[in-house]
């Protein structure tokens, strides 16, 4: 009775945290378009009410028997059973936590930051349609209902990337990232249907079940994992689906903040832990999804170093961090990978939204010129992106460390070095562009005298940055306590803390190594920009055609580019189109002349003229003899 | 006995109140123009209640033909007025309701010759109404005609872009269908021997042989499927949409093209179910063919009424995809993707209507910047183009979903053509979202008003149906079922 009372209520916190968002949205779409403070003030209420639901689920979670399922029937048609319900499980507990604070300290930001727009109301009923479908997509009973919601994770954020749609780069950018998704999609619907055709069942603990191997030849299981694996790379940005994300910074920065920590490419990798065991199965098809992390890890960190965009460089960060967490995944470590997504999520969201006040103050996403216009200037932003820089870079004692140390040991544990070291050169690379960055912004060469009240403005403008300053204190102060929570964390995710033993053993070496090369990209990154009479010029800028490889990001957008333009457009639209006009219309056009045409020779015959007609009569009473006598 | 009633003829009523409509405007005098808006209004209002009434009402526990009509007509001929109801024609009368609703709220602001105009729909919505909910070979190819014949003189009259010929290929086209039905319902009428019309009775297995059936089908699969868009018999449609008056094309796209669709579905595979399985290689193929080749050339299109007259073509591939698979899943898939599209297009055709008559241009580069200028009105636009993307939460999602898991099972091959064919619908769609409604306010076009709260009525109405269906496709799915469960199993 009590227990039932208890799941009762436990449904209750579980639809009202998933559903208001979309309350919100509506409510905003239908009746508050007009009113822009209360839209915002309806967005922020029912994000916080989510937040709360969802802290009190992540707390209550410590002593219930997961996994817990309500479902109930959505859709029956012939054999395809399809439920919709609800999965509460450590997986989508945490995901579901981390989606709403996210959410909320983004969307009181965005007070600050988006204050005065035109589109305001619009920009809130986003969000809170982003923040419905991105928490609804992390409690998903069943594949196909989390599809449902990772197609509007997409369209979300497509709105959300073009949202200053007079801005022809940033419709072309949203369009970009729905369009290269979408094709990731395309291969993770298939998988999705191969596995519903051989196993008959899409629920997600069913899918995780060993029982699934039994059922589906290996084949087939690799082929379906693949085939799913494909939706992470569109979503999550991976090698060779990445330039979507770069372009996204088009949207206003509190969305890039919330798109590349804790939704849209969270997902990726959220489904890649939620489908852990899964995936596991096939041992083949997981070397290529090290690899193919591995790979976007890299050539994301070698864009990152040589770009002068603020944004740009978090977003090639993003995805090389992406990367790093499905390496972490793909080699077998459920935890680390999962660890790596919480912190990331924390400290990229803080770095977006630090520069974000730069952006706001300054209206330019160049580093150099902020640094030049006094970006040091604006205390709790430097402060707060050197906590989240150092977090990047994996230094000690912030919460990126930690979860940087647990993905390293589990590459530890491949019997492949190669994956270590690329981790290694990983850590290296990253703690160079971070600091690079931040060496910049904090020590110019030459500042410009620039009047003080312009740089903080009025007291309207000063409250617009309190607005903005506290979530990043808060944002801060969750990176720097994050790490700490690691062994606790293990508990609550994988039941028991196996790694804490032999972490320190086996690999105690790679502790001093990884925090070696770290320091060693920071001091790098000190040496060209930081200390006093430095060149301010990376290496790589000596180096003009790596710098160009690596500032055109790999080419990989030419090659893009080509295809829409040349093979979609150029050959199969063209090819269609005139098919279309000139065989299929231009013969239906032409049997139509005939007909016209064989009419008007016909109508001679009818010239009305005595002789024409006797003519005719006899020629026809002369076949018709011929046909007689011959026959 | 001669005469079957339901309790109340709900589905005559339907129909009556299409007549009564037609009829009141006959006399209510040309110029007083509002007053024929409001008869028509309130007519196809009644119309529309009546078939939201019968789609819930429909006892779905129980199954099979309900609120039955049928009176002996012509007794030599064994011809009835046999009207029924059941989980595949509920959807398309619940369609046409709604889409003549809003198709007569859309053209609320025509001036030019309402009378006719308006009498004219609804001869050409009764026509659909009855072809419908008919059960009698004869009363179906009466109706079907009686839906054709309308269309020349509303796309020749009131039309816009290359009026005479899009509406004498239309026609022409359309004739060639019936000339291909016509022969066909014959031949079935003879061959069975029965002397009656009766679909119920002649669907009986055992009927026809099969060297019958295969030979019946392919005629009336291409005579219907003519109507319906089926690649390579589909040039007619972007061309007659383009030509025809807005609510013309609603109707047209939204409806006529289901009448199509329907005919192959009820007379086709109801009498010939072993030409259904003989054909159904070909109608994938040509369904699969349809998808990719519709989205590939509407990315090439400029006028914005032909880019949704060929993603029409794409969508109606998937209705054919959806019918050739032989399993109840690509039925239900079908007939939902037929209710799903039709809404969908009338949505589109709607919202281009007001900015053409506003703009008088539905050029994609002359437009541009029109978010800015009529907010409202764009964002029914883009819903619109959201749901011909297939984004979830809009219904025609669901049917694409059920056509795609059962194409799959069946033809691999050509299930992975369709779907790949999303990539390009996005493309197109999403290009001509932003081609039209972003960027730079559109000075030229700055001073022209948003949609009003009444014109846009019938968008809401349109939007909201989407998302019902997009929100719960059990209420739609339910219903097909009950009648799509008892085919299949009838013919394995």
């Amino acid at each position: 009775m009590v227990s039932s009372l208890r799941h009762d209520m436990l449904l209750f916190t579980t639809l009202l945290t998933a559903w208001l968002p979309f309350l919100s949205f509506v409510l905003i779409i239908i009746f508050t378009r007009r009113h822009p403070r209360l839209s915002s003030s309806l967005s922020i209420t029912a994000v916080s009410v989510s937040m709360l639901g969802a802290v009190v689920l992540l707390m209550a979670g410590g002593d219930m028997a997961f996994p817990i399922q309500y479902t109930a029937k959505w859709l029956i048609s012939g054999d395809i059973f399809i439920p919709f319900g609800f999965l509460l499980d450590p997986t989508s507990l945490l995901m579901l936590t981390l989606v709403a604070v996210i959410s909320f300290l983004v969307q009181i930001y965005s007070l600050g930051y988006m204050a005065g727009d035109p589109g305001l109301s619009r920009y809130y009923a986003f969000q809170s349609l982003f923040a419905w479908a991105m928490m609804s997509l992390s409690l998903s009973s069943s594949m196909l209902q989390l599809y449902v919601f990772w197609e509007l994770v997409g369209l979300s954020s497509y709105l959300l990337i073009g949202f200053w749609y007079e801005k022809f780069s940033a419709t072309q950018a949203g369009k970009k990232a729905f369009v290269m998704t979408r094709l990731g999609d395309m291969a993770f619907f298939l998988g999705l249907l191969v596995v519903l055709q051989n196993f008959g069942n899409l629920n997600i603990p069913e899918m995780n079940s060993p029982e699934l191997a039994t059922r589906i030849s290996p084949a087939l299981m690799a082929l379906s994992a693949l085939l799913v694996f494909g939706g992470i790379v569109g979503k999550s940005a991976q090698f060779p689906l990445l330039t979507w994300l770069p372009d996204a910074m088009e949207g206003p920065t509190p969305v890039s903040a919330l798109l590349h920590s804790a939704t849209m490419v969270a997902a990726g990798v959220f489904l890649f832990a939620r489908l852990f065991p899964f995936f596991s199965y096939s041992a083949g098809a997981m070397t290529i999804f090290l690899a193919i992390g591995t790979i976007s890890m890299l050539l994301a960190s070698t864009m990152a170093m040589v770009d002068r965009d603020i944004k740009r460089v978090w977003a090639y960060s993003t995805i090389s961090q992406l990367g790093f967490m499905i390496m972490g995944l793909a080699a077998g470590s459920f935890f680390a990978g999962t660890f790596h997504l919480t912190t990331h999520a924390a400290f990229k969201a803080l770095l977006f939204l630090c520069s974000g006040v730069w952006i706001h103050q300054y209206k330019t996403n160049d580093m150099f010129q902020v640094g030049r216009l006094g970006g040091r200037g604006l205390k709790v932003p430097v402060a707060c992106i050197i906590v989240a820089a150092a977090a990047l870079a994996g230094l000690p004692p912030l919460s990126g460390f930690f979860s940087k140390e647990a993905v390293m040991a589990s590459l530890a544990a491949m019997d492949n070095p190669v994956w270590l070291i690329a981790g290694l050169v990983g850590a290296f690379l990253t703690s160079y562009y971070a600091f690079r960055l931040v060496f910049i912004i904090l020590f110019p060469k030459k500042i410009e005298t620039v009047h003080h009240e312009e740089q903080v403005g009025g007291q309207h403008s000063l409250a617009h940055y309190w607005v903005m300053a506290w979530p990043l204190i808060i944002l801060a102060g969750i990176t720097l306590i994050l790490g700490f929570f690691q062994s606790s964390l293990e508990d609550f995710l994988v039941g028991h803390s196996v790694s804490e033993g032999h972490r320190g053993g086996q690999h105690g070496w790679l502790l001093f190594v990884t925090m070696g090369l770290s320091f060693c990209g920071v001091g790098l990154a000190w040496l060209e920009f930081g200390r006093r009479g430095s060149p301010q010029v990376g290496f790589l800028e000596r180096i003009p055609r790596l710098k160009g490889l690596f500032a055109e990001r790999w080419y990989l957008d030419h090659v893009y580019g080509r295809f829409v333009h040349d093979v979609i457009d150029g050959f199969f639209s063209k090819l269609s189109t005139r098919n279309d006009q000139q065989i299929i219309d231009g013969g239906i056009d032409g049997l139509s002349r005939f007909t016209l045409g064989s009419g008007r020779v016909l109508s001679f015959l009818q010239s009305g003229l005595l002789r024409h007609n006797l003519f005719f009569v006899f020629a026809v009473i002369a076949v018709v003899a011929l046909y007689f006598l011959l026959v | 006995m001669d005469i079957e009633l339901a309790s109340f003829p709900y589905l005559s009523s339907i129909l009556m109140s299409c007549v009564l409509g037609l009829l009141v405007i006959l006399f209510v005098p040309e110029e007083r123009r509002v007053l024929i808006k409001w008869v028509s209004l309130v007519f196809s209002g009644v119309a529309m209640l009546l078939s939201v009434y019968l789609f819930f009402a429909y006892d779905k526990t129980q199954g099979g033909l309900q609120f039955v009509e049928k009176v002996l007509w012509v007794k030599s001929l064994g011809i009835q007025y046999f009207n029924g109801a059941d989980g595949f024609n509920l959807p398309l009368i619940l369609l046409t309701g709604i889409v003549h609703f809003t198709a007569v709220l859309t053209m609320w602001e025509l001036e030019k010759r309402v009378k006719e105009f308006f009498a004219l729909s609804f001869v050409l919505v009764a026509g659909v109404f009855g072809f419908f909910m008919s059960l009698d070979l004869f009363f179906l190819f009466v109706w079907f005609d009686v839906s054709l014949f309308p269309m020349f003189p509303l796309i020749a009259i009131w039309g816009t872009t290359r009026k005479e010929y899009g509406a004498m290929k239309l026609f022409l086209y359309l004739l060639a269908g019936s000339a291909m039905v016509l022969p066909a319902i014959i031949y079935l009428f003879v061959k069975s021997g029965l002397n009656t019309l009766d679909l119920v009775a002649l669907m009986q297995p055992g009927t026809f042989t099969p060297f019958q059936q295969k030979f019946a089908f392919i005629f009336l699969y291409l005579g219907f499927g003519i109507l319906a868009g089926v690649w390579p018999f589909h040039t007619w449609s972007p061309v007659g949409h383009v030509a025809a008056p807005t609510s013309v094309s609603m109707i047209h796209a939204g409806v006529l093209m289901k009448v199509g669709a329907f005919g192959v579905l009820r007379v086709a595979i109801f009498l010939c179910p072993e030409g259904w399985r003989y054909w159904s290689e070909l109608m994938a193929l040509l369904a699969a063919i349809g998808i990719v080749y519709g989205a590939l050339v509407a990315l090439s299109q400029t006028d914005l009424k032909y880019v949704i007259g060929y993603s029409s073509v794409s969508h109606m591939g998937i209705v054919g995809l959806g019918l050739s698979t032989l399993s109840v899943e690509g039925l239900n898939g079908a007939v939902f993707q037929m209710f799903a599209h039709g809404i969908m297009t009338a949505l589109l055709f709607s919202s281009v209507g007001y900015i053409y008559d506003k703009t008088h241009t539905k050029m994609i580069p002359e437009l541009g910047g029109m978010s800015k200028v009529m907010p409202v009105a764009s964002g029914y636009f883009i819903v619109g183009a959201l749901a011909g993307m297939g984004v979830p939460v809009l219904a025609p999602f669901w049917a694409e979903v059920m056509v795609f898991i059962s194409s799959l099972k069946v033809y691999p091959v050509r299930g992975v053509l369709a779907i790949s064919a999303l990539l390009v619908s996005a493309l197109f769609m999403l290009r001509l979202v932003q081609r039209t409604f972003y960027g730079e306010r559109n000075e030229r076009f700055a001073h022209l008003p948003d949609v009003s709260f009444g014109l846009g009525i019938p968008r809401m109405i349109l939007v909201a149906v989407l998302i019902l269906f997009g929100l719960f496709p059990w209420l739609m799915l339910d219903l097909i079922q009950t009648s799509a469960i008892p085919l299949v199993e009838s013919l394995f």
